[in-house]
């Protein structure tokens, strides 16, 4: 490889720790970026550490393209890493970076990817044209009332054949996204109001009429699959799968274990094992399809009685690809995924295939955040007086938080989200990672004040509690 | 001494307004008057009555030999300066001594609620054979009030040329003739409702097709302003008018490429006078106006009683000529006017009835409405072929022929056809049903409807994705790599844009405020009408200098090598979703869109185009600055002139639907444009009458940034909606299905 590539990390906290520390692994030169609240954030210390003051920019914003741009061309930046949020998933942002007069490496898939599968009614198009199970529902915009009720009639009638007791179909704005337009309907009777007010609230928003309807799928576990490939597109391959069932109210994340299930320890309603190769072959299939050309993770619900759906693609290095790594080994060695990314990135082969890939034990990614659980996960604002762990083989702690004392307290920026730290357990199995994982979590010390001086308030209680229920329906 | 007061006060208001007229000019002419006039005035107070009576005649000769000796120097800015002068006749003298009696109705004095424009019931009396006809009139016009303030100089505002309007519906309701005095030196330039363009654009559409006799007298005739009631069947004008525009101190203004008000030199002023062809002669010449009133030397005042006849004479002489016209029943009379000349017959003893017949009325409104189509005809470059314009002329004729046949013949007939048909379909409907109940009621039950199967539900689905992949046209801005910063991103917090994606994608459109930045004709031209359907006709029109206005050949060759057009205006037809349009484009970039004789010309020719085919008839105004000045009243004419074809076009049952982008202002918004009944901009645009330099310049009023803005014109009442670039094709499809007359070729 290349190692005249010097990387812009156009991201921050934890994620960029990472980026950094990747960087340095493939001896790479790198330069990041920070704003005014950000200051006192680990990248930035951890920045000046290995790259000193000439590879920190101060910018005003982390979502402003031409701030970043700026800041690659001054540093002499020859590719770009987006991290997670941000432009993570910005075709737009992707095509500027690669096609603009000085063009950079835009490390992630190629715009015309993240575009296409960006698009949910294409990526379930795609799917259905490669025999990929998709949720049941229609695939294309529909702008004709009497269709749209033939659907969800024939959506009520689907459920009712397969035993649900009470059917639900949603309606959604094909144009959508985020949670907005969207609204169930119970009662076959009550379609075509929701479904004009969605069309109305379609029209209005996105100058669309155009309206998805599909069932609405309850009770049942939130599974991914993580993919890699290099550029060429022609071989990717995966390193297992995920379980990422446990969420806040608000539908964000705090738990993931890999794999997404364990049949050796846990009876489930279907063949497991069998359910959890379908969806990796699926996922590959479709990244063949497409040319997938990075990192990039499959999401799939998998209803009680082991039906898989796709939902959607995410084309970006996630949260949690530390818990996939840490059950995966290449060529029995330990992988970094993000090093991975920015080394097949950079246009070097990937020099492995799917069998040099063996999988071990289970892991357990715990997102430490300051929030209330009890109060719908509130966030918790203040500053953080001590923040350690005891350091473990089976351990691995990925912060942003810098070392903390009740005489330099760190605060908590309000800008960003909450995330403190990720902690990536290890154990052979089930029982063992959770025993690892209670541990863990029961000498964590974490502690704090807010300008009231109430105490920190966190969710090591709730991740203790949930770590019993991991991988059960 | 005391007789002789008031003539020597005369004659020094005469020598004051010589050095009016005249400033900085002939000051040894100027100044002899003046020191004869003091020794006559020592002379007097000494001198015995016969030497007094011998010494005044002697001055006033001279007085009148210096006048007549000036005269013939005059320029045309010397003329401008002498419609100005507040001792020039306005109308209320023209009131007072042209006719026999009158009763101002639009308000009086400056209780009215525009001093600048009086409207007034008069009659003039004729005798036969002893028998006297009180022959009523309406009479309208600007008034200048001999300088006084509150009547703005005889600038109309909005409302005051909407009182015009109303006067003229009531006269066409008594069916009266109208004379109508135009001492404006333009529009007073005031957005309020419903526009100054607005309202000065349907003054010229319901003169266009209004049915009662309509003279116009010019003294001054200050553009916009002035058409806002001359779209006359007759058109005369004082000897020492002017009919401009613009003035020419504006027209210095442009030409010197001046800014924030600062005042061209005299000389720049003067020679922008000259060019602009503005006197009587040359609008005579150019067949603008139809006559001349010739004037006292060095122009009317008050006191010239027996101009006041020959203006009488000449409105009766030219009421009797446009009735006699419409009403082709009295040859004889006709005749007589045709031969006998000015003084040689006394129109007050002439009798000619003043009202028409309906036949003849309708006659009036297409004699008028001809004789604006033609203006400035021979203006216009046609390069054609003359076998092209025989194959048009043909061409023309078969469309006629065609439709007559096709929507007026076939389709209507059809229609009861079809309807007769799908009646007896339904009665055999209901019958089958009955005679098959009990068969029917043998099966049993209804067959269900099989419900969606699964596999609906489950597998990839038909279907014909419209290729959202992108615009056809795509700006050559969007090119460049660079950020863009949105104007408003101080307010609204806007983000910057990169080029590539503003200018391709986002249509020009900034993704987080909606602000439009503005973008090429091509846009709308190539995204929002069917790929491949476009046709362009009249391409061999071409923008000319007709005034030989200096400099401007360059000029106009520069604007056509920039944007490798021949004329700012392009017409076409092409297809929206398979339905037929006419379409003409202003193009903002030609010569900042202004409009001469050959835009005009193409979109007359479009207008009937769209007429003779039933097409609907769009026009994107992709920005319009206004009249081109350089073209003098060659450009001012295409306002009554485009606007009689539109009307022609919405009469015949079409629709007319005019869509505005960037800017525009000026004439064609307060004509063709502004009287659409469907206006629409798009966002960001601003719509107006003049710009904010002008308006500050005029009426010294500062107005706010977004006093144009296409928003304030929806509010106002001034156009019908705003559209986001991005729905124009989705809009206009919408527009064609809605709006529009009867005559549609696709109803």
């Amino acid at each position: 490889m290349n190692k005249q590539h010097k990387v812009l990390i156009a991201n921050r906290g934890e994620i960029a720790v990472r980026i950094i520390q990747a960087c340095i692994k493939l001896g790479l030169d790198f330069v990041c970026v920070h704003t005014a609240e950000d200051a006192c954030s680990g990248h930035v210390a951890l920045a000046r550490e290995l790259g000193g003051e000439r590879s920190l920019y101060r910018i005003s914003s982390y979502h402003d393209a031409n701030e970043l741009l700026s800041v690659a061309d001054h540093a002499g930046a020859t590719a770009v890493h987006p991290g997670y949020g941000f432009f993570a998933e910005d075709f737009r942002f992707a095509r500027r970076v690669t096609e603009r007069e000085r063009p950079l490496i835009f490390l992630g898939p190629s715009w015309r990817v993240i575009r296409d599968l960006g698009d949910k009614i294409n990526t379930k198009r795609l799917a259905r044209s490669l025999g990929v199970p998709t949720v049941p529902g229609s695939d294309r915009p529909i702008y004709d009332e009497l269709e749209a009720e033939k659907i969800a009639r024939s959506l009520f009638d689907f459920q009712m054949q397969q035993g649900i007791a009470r059917p639900l179909v949603l309606v959604k704005a094909s144009a959508g996204g985020g949670g907005m337009g969207i609204e169930e309907v119970y009662d076959i009777d009550m379609f075509r109001q929701v479904y004009r007010r969605i069309r109305n609230y379609a029209m209005r928003q996105f100058k669309d009429e155009g309206v998805l309807i599909e069932q609405r799928i309850k009770d049942f576990n939130h599974l991914e699959v993580h993919v890699l490939s290099d550029r060429t597109g022609r071989h990717p391959v995966h390193f297992g799968t995920r379980n990422c069932s446990i969420q806040s109210t608000g539908r964000q994340k705090r738990l993931e274990v890999a794999p997404g299930f364990d049949p050796s320890s846990i009876k489930y309603d279907f063949d497991a094992a069998a359910l959890l190769d379908e969806i990796v072959m699926h996922s590959l299939n479709m990244a063949r399809k497409v040319g997938y050309d990075s990192v990039g993770t499959w999401e799939w619900i998998v209803t009680r009685d082991g039906h898989p759906f796709l939902m959607e693609v995410n084309t970006r290095i996630q949260v949690e690809n530390g818990v996939s790594a840490a059950i995966s080994r290449v060529k029995g060695k330990e992988v970094d995924l993000i090093a991975e990314q920015i080394r097949t990135g950079l246009g070097e082969p990937l020099g492995y295939t799917q069998d040099d890939i063996t999988f071990h034990g289970v892991g357990v990614e715990y997102r430490i955040i300051a929030e209330d659980p009890d109060n719908g996960f509130a966030p918790w604002v203040g500053d953080i007086d001590r923040f350690s762990w005891d350091e473990r083989e089976w351990c691995r702690v990925h912060t942003h938080v810098p070392p903390a004392s009740p005489e330099k307290p760190y605060t908590i920026p309000t800008e960003f989200d909450p995330n403190l730290a990720l902690a990536i357990i290890w154990g052979k199995d089930l029982a063992e990672v959770s025993a690892h994982g209670l541990a863990f979590l029961d000498t964590l010390r974490l502690e704090g004040h807010d300008g009231k001086g109430e105490p920190l308030k966190s969710n090591v209680e709730f991740l203790k509690k949930k770590t019993e229920r991991m991988l059960r329906f | 001494m005391m007789e002789w007061e008031k003539q020597l006060h005369q004659l020094s208001d005469r020598l004051c307004y010589l050095k009016d007229i005249f400033p900085g000019k002939h000051e040894e002419d100027i100044a002899l008057l003046e020191t004869r006039l003091g020794e006559t005035r020592r002379k007097l107070e000494s001198c015995t009555a016969e030497e007094a009576q011998a010494e005044m005649t002697s001055l006033e000769d001279l007085f009148f030999f210096m006048e007549c000796k000036l005269e013939d120097k005059l320029t045309p800015m010397d003329k401008v300066r002498i419609v100005r002068h507040p001792h020039r006749i306005c109308l209320r003298d023209i009131l007072e001594n042209v006719y026999d009696n009158y009763t101002e109705i639009g308000g009086q004095g400056e209780h009215t609620n525009d001093p600048a424009m009086v409207i007034a019931r008069a009659y003039i009396t004729r005798k036969r054979h002893g028998k006297v006809y009180h022959q009523p009139v309406l009479v309208m016009g600007h008034e200048k009030g001999h300088g006084e303030e509150f009547r703005n100089g005889g600038s109309a505002k909005p409302w005051g040329n909407a009182k015009a309007k109303h006067y003229m519906g009531v006269a066409e309701t008594e069916g009266i003739p109208i004379h109508a005095y135009v001492f404006t030196p333009g529009g007073y330039p005031l957005e309020d409702y419903p526009g100054a363009a607005q309202q000065i654009a349907r003054n010229i559409y319901e003169m266009a097709g209004l049915t009662v006799p309509l003279i116009a007298v010019f003294s001054e005739g200050g553009s916009g302003g002035a058409e806002a009631i001359s779209l006359a069947d007759k058109r005369l004008m004082f000897s020492h008018g002017y009919y401009s525009v613009i003035s020419p101190e504006g027209a210095a203004a442009i030409e010197g490429h001046l800014r924030g008000g600062a005042r061209a030199s005299a000389d720049l002023v003067e020679r922008c006078a000259k060019d602009l062809h503005l006197t009587a002669e040359d609008n005579l010449k150019f067949g603008y106006i139809d006559k001349i009133i010739q004037e006292p030397v060095l122009g009317a005042r008050p006191y010239h009683y027996e101009f006041f006849r020959t203006i009488r004479q000449e409105v009766i002489r030219a009421t009797d000529e446009v009735v006699l016209a419409a009403r082709g029943l009295a040859p004889l009379r006709a005749a007589t006017l045709r031969r006998f000349r000015d003084r040689e017959l006394n129109l007050d003893e002439f009798s000619v009835r003043w009202d028409l017949s309906r036949k003849a009325r309708q006659r009036l409104v297409e004699m008028r409405q001809n004789k604006f189509i033609k203006a400035s005809h021979r203006e216009c470059q046609n390069r054609r072929s003359v076998m092209g314009r025989l194959g048009d002329a043909w061409s023309e004729q078969w469309w006629e022929i065609y439709n007559r046949l096709i929507y007026d013949f076939y389709h209507r007939n059809r229609r009861t056809f079809s309807n007769l048909l799908e009646e007896i379909g339904s009665e055999w409907e209901m019958l089958k049903l009955r005679a098959m109940k009990p068969w029917n009621k043998l099966r049993h039950g209804k067959v269900e409807e099989p419900a969606g199967n699964t596999e609906e539900l489950t597998t990839l689905s038909e279907w014909e994705e419209d290729n959202h992949s992108g615009w056809a046209w795509v700006s050559p801005k969007a090119k460049e790599d660079r950020a863009v910063s949105c104007p408003y991103s101080a307010q609204r917090g806007c983000m910057d844009m990169w080029a590539p994606d503003l200018y391709n994608e986002f249509a020009g459109v900034c993704s987080s405020c909606g602000h439009h930045f503005p973008m090429e004709y091509q846009w709308v031209m190539n995204n929002c009408f069917d790929e491949n359907s476009l046709y362009e006709f009249n391409t061999e029109v071409e923008a000319g200098n007709p005034l030989n206005f200096p400099g401007f050949d360059e000029k106009i060759a520069a604007a056509k090598k920039k944007t490798g057009l021949k004329s700012g205006c392009i017409t076409f037809e092409a297809r929206l979703d398979g339905v037929q349009v006419v379409v003409a484009i202003l193009v903002g970039s030609f010569r900042g869109g202004s409009v001469g004789v050959a835009e005009g010309s193409k979109f007359v020719a479009a207008a009937d185009r769209a007429r003779r085919k039933r097409y609907p008839f769009i026009v994107y105004c992709h920005g319009t600055a206004g009249i081109r000045i350089q073209e003098g009243t060659h450009g001012v004419i295409q306002m009554p002139r485009c606007t009689v074809a539109v009307r022609r076009y919405i009469e015949s049952g079409g629709l007319y639907l005019v869509l505005y982008d960037t800017k525009s202002y000026g004439g064609p918004v307060a004509s063709f444009l502004g009287c659409a009944f469907y206006q629409f901009a798009i966002r960001s645009s601003d719509i107006g009458f003049a710009g904010p330099g002008v308006i500050k310049n005029t009426t010294g009023l500062d107005i706010p940034p977004d006093h144009h803005n296409c928003y304030k014109a929806l509010s106002r009442g001034h156009i019908q909606g705003v559209w986001d670039r991005r729905d124009v094709r989705a809009n206009l499809r919408q527009a064609l299905e809605t709006m529009g007359g009867r005559n549609l070729y696709y109803r």
